[in-house]
């Protein structure tokens, strides 16, 4: 008997997930077919050139990589915090210090290749925990909201690498209209791994690290308790998981990663940092991690699409007279459609579908009987 | 060099710029604090403000009236408020989420709209654009120090403050208000005293849309009469922050939206020096920092309650 009941059970969670996906993707693309249209152009036009600049060409193939990598990094790392409840919305500051902070280290200290790559991506990792050090002790020990304090954390970030850019390049505080930092040296570069495309080695690391997550969630311990705070904060408890130091090292994680990715971004593309190069990226890493449901493997491949969409966006404002802002807004409507609570709103319907029905039956026998 | 610093931390000029940019925080954070309030986790600030300022602008240039381009921002506040109640009340999603995909998505949707309506990237500017016109304040232009601080502004500046006093007493003195609190409270206890919270979020959700859109309006109208690319450039996070900080109480807010002005002002005055005025723009996030801090240690408990 229980044995079918959880068969059903799965089945019921397959078939809400194939619903809401199918769903949100017919509403997506009407939504965005009517906003093509209201910029005059062909939907199916716009779609064939999105497709051919994400997949038309090995450069364009790599582009479409290339972009996968950090959207990937910043999913893991938003995924990490998002699957236990805690709202990482640092990951913006995060990304800036590490990006930074590798910047510096890629340029000023001389060491052999791989080690320099190896110094500057840890270093880089290192500033984003720092970073999220502070939310979250603020979170656990003083209970306040996590949210409001890393938000405010990254404009912090934002200004103060924008400051020690111009220290570094002016050697005074007086105000300098110099945007980056020196290009890092050779040694620090993160190679190319297609040629002919900018597809950095920055991709295998992102990889290397969503597999590493995925197999601790399934296979350690560790990563059983981590899994557990988000899923049943009381069994967690009552199992004997050490909550604070649980949910702490979600935070450091999150933060690691974020700065890791900010790392790898500027030695795999930029080569240098460039103020407000993190702009906005966290928050695509929060969408996808939500999309994918925080899941490691399912971020994968959302990060993917992702950074086809991307890729393919920017060919569709060369090629045609619409925006690139399309397929943002396309992206944003596709999270919305997703972040609806099917499962709840599923078991609303059918608990009133039932309810209706039970009345009318005992208003049947209440007819027989009288 | 100390000395002048000094000095200018006082200075008219300063103060004058910190009275006027603190009015697009007054209305957003005020506008939105019985959203907060009520507990709605609600960060769409900086979407809803963006396509106020898109829509005053459009309004006002379609009609030359810069209040019809108030309505407008308004109108359009409130409608993209009812869409994040509509996910976040109605269908249940994940709050911050959703504030995070709409925050990303308004910078999309009004540079779109920008460049379909009136073909300019970046920014548009236009005579055709009406902002609200400076009120004749000469009886408040006599008092030597106060006059130029206080003088010579338009309209809702004046009004944004008389809005404090205005929403501590609904907040505070009125049965409304008091349902506001008490279904952020205990949502629980307010449905078994008959108060309905989807109701009440419903309604402060509407008053978040029209002042926030306001706010946005007051961007884009308050004397700069043009419409660019994501000109809000955090402002929405700003009354976020003032909200929390401020916890539910009006005065508190304002005190709090005011420093960020204040601090935004000094930082403006320093750059016209020739001074780099970054550090100084710090201080405001690092003073909500230090507060939430502060008022946490109070009560503090040992580790946190990580029930919820």
């Amino acid at each position: 008997m229980s044995k079918v009941m959880s068969k059903i059970k799965i089945n019921d969670t397959v078939r809400i997930n194939l619903f809401k996906y199918g769903f949100s993707l017919i509403v997506t693309l009407l939504l965005g077919a009517v906003l093509i249209i209201a910029q005059g152009e062909n939907p199916a036009t716009a779609a064939a050139v999105i497709f051919d600049g994400a997949f038309g060409s090995l450069t364009k193939f790599g582009n479409t990589l290339r972009w996968m990598a950090p959207n990937l990094m910043l999913g893991i790392a938003a995924a990490v915090a998002f699957k236990a409840g805690v709202s990482n919305l640092g990951i913006e500051g995060q990304v800036a210090w590490g990006g930074f902070v590798a910047a510096v280290l890629g340029y000023s200290v001389q060491l052999p290749p791989l080690l320099h790559v190896l110094l500057c991506v840890v270093a880089a990792g290192i500033s984003g925990l720092l970073y999220v050090l502070l939310p979250a002790i603020m979170r656990l020990f003083f209970n306040i909201n996590e949210f409001i304090t890393t938000l405010m954390l990254n404009f912090i970030a934002a200004i103060l690498t924008e400051y020690l850019v111009d220290l570094i390049l002016s050697g005074t505080v007086q105000y300098s209209t110099a945007t980056s930092t020196p290009n890092v040296l050779d040694s620090a570069i993160i190679p190319i791994i297609i040629p002919g495309t900018s597809v950095s080695a920055s991709l295998l690391i992102a990889l290397a690290v969503a597999l590493l997550l995925f197999f601790v969630y399934k296979y350690t311990i560790v990563g059983y308790e981590l899994k557990q705070v988000g899923e049943n904060l009381r069994f967690a408890k009552t199992g004997g998981v050490k909550v604070v130091k649980s949910f702490l090292m979600i935070f450091l994680i999150s933060g690691f990663i974020a700065g890791a990715c900010g790392g790898i971004e500027v030695l795999g593309t930029y080569r240098k940092f460039n103020t407000g190069f993190a702009a906005n990226m966290g928050w695509d890493g929060i969408l996808v991690a939500r999309i994918a449901e925080s899941n490691p493997i399912a971020v994968i491949f959302v990060a993917f699409v992702w950074g086809a969409l991307q890729a393919g966006s920017l060919q569709m404002e060369r090629v045609t007279e619409l925006n690139r802002f399309t397929v943002l807004c396309i992206k944003m409507i596709f999270v919305l459609m997703v972040s609806i609570n099917y499962e709840w709103l599923f078991n609303t319907i059918r608990y009133a579908w039932i309810k209706r029905r039970n009345r009318k039956e005992a208003m049947a026998g209440g007819l027989g009987n009288s | 060099m100390g000395w002048e610093i000094l000095k200018m931390t006082v200075y008219a000029s300063t103060l004058g710029i910190t009275f006027r940019s603190a009015v697009p925080l007054l209305y957003g954070s005020l506008g939105g604090c019985f959203n907060q309030t009520s507990g709605c986790n609600n960060i769409a600030y900086e979407c809803v403000m963006l396509f106020g300022a898109l829509f005053g602008v459009i309004g006002s240039f379609y009609t030359g009236n810069p209040w019809i381009g108030a309505l407008c921002a308004m109108g359009i506040g409130i409608l993209v408020a009812l869409i994040f109640g509509m996910f976040t009340i109605v269908f249940h999603s994940n709050s911050i989420v959703v504030g995070v995909a709409l925050n990303s998505g308004a910078w999309a949707m009004t540079t779109l709209l920008m460049v379909s309506l009136f073909g300019s990237r970046g920014s548009f500017t236009d005579p055709g654009i009406i902002s609200f016109s400076r009120l004749n304040t000469s009886l408040i232009d006599k008092i030597p120090y106060l006059g130029s601080v206080l003088g010579q502004n338009v309209l809702p500046v004046y009004l944004a403050y008389a809005m404090i006093a205005v929403s501590y007493i609904v907040m505070f003195k009125t049965p409304f208000g008091l349902r506001i609190r008490g279904v952020g409270q205990n949502e629980v206890a307010a449905e078994t005293a008959g108060i309905s919270a989807v109701k009440y979020r419903m309604i402060s959700l509407v008053m978040m849309g029209a002042f926030v859109g306001l706010s946005g309006c007051c961007l884009s109208l308050g004397g700069l009469s043009m419409f660019s690319e994501n000109m809000t450039a955090g402002r929405g996070f700003l009354c976020v922050a003032s909200m929390i900080v401020g916890g539910g109480n009006p005065i508190k807010i304002a005190l709090v939206a005011l420093l960020f002005a204040y601090s935004d002002a000094m930082s403006q005055i320093l750059t016209t020096l020739g001074l780099n005025g970054l550090l100084v723009s710090t201080i405001p996030y690092i003073a909500v920092i230090v507060v939430l801090l502060i008022s946490g240690i109070k009560s503090f408990k040992g580790t946190a309650d990580l029930e919820g």
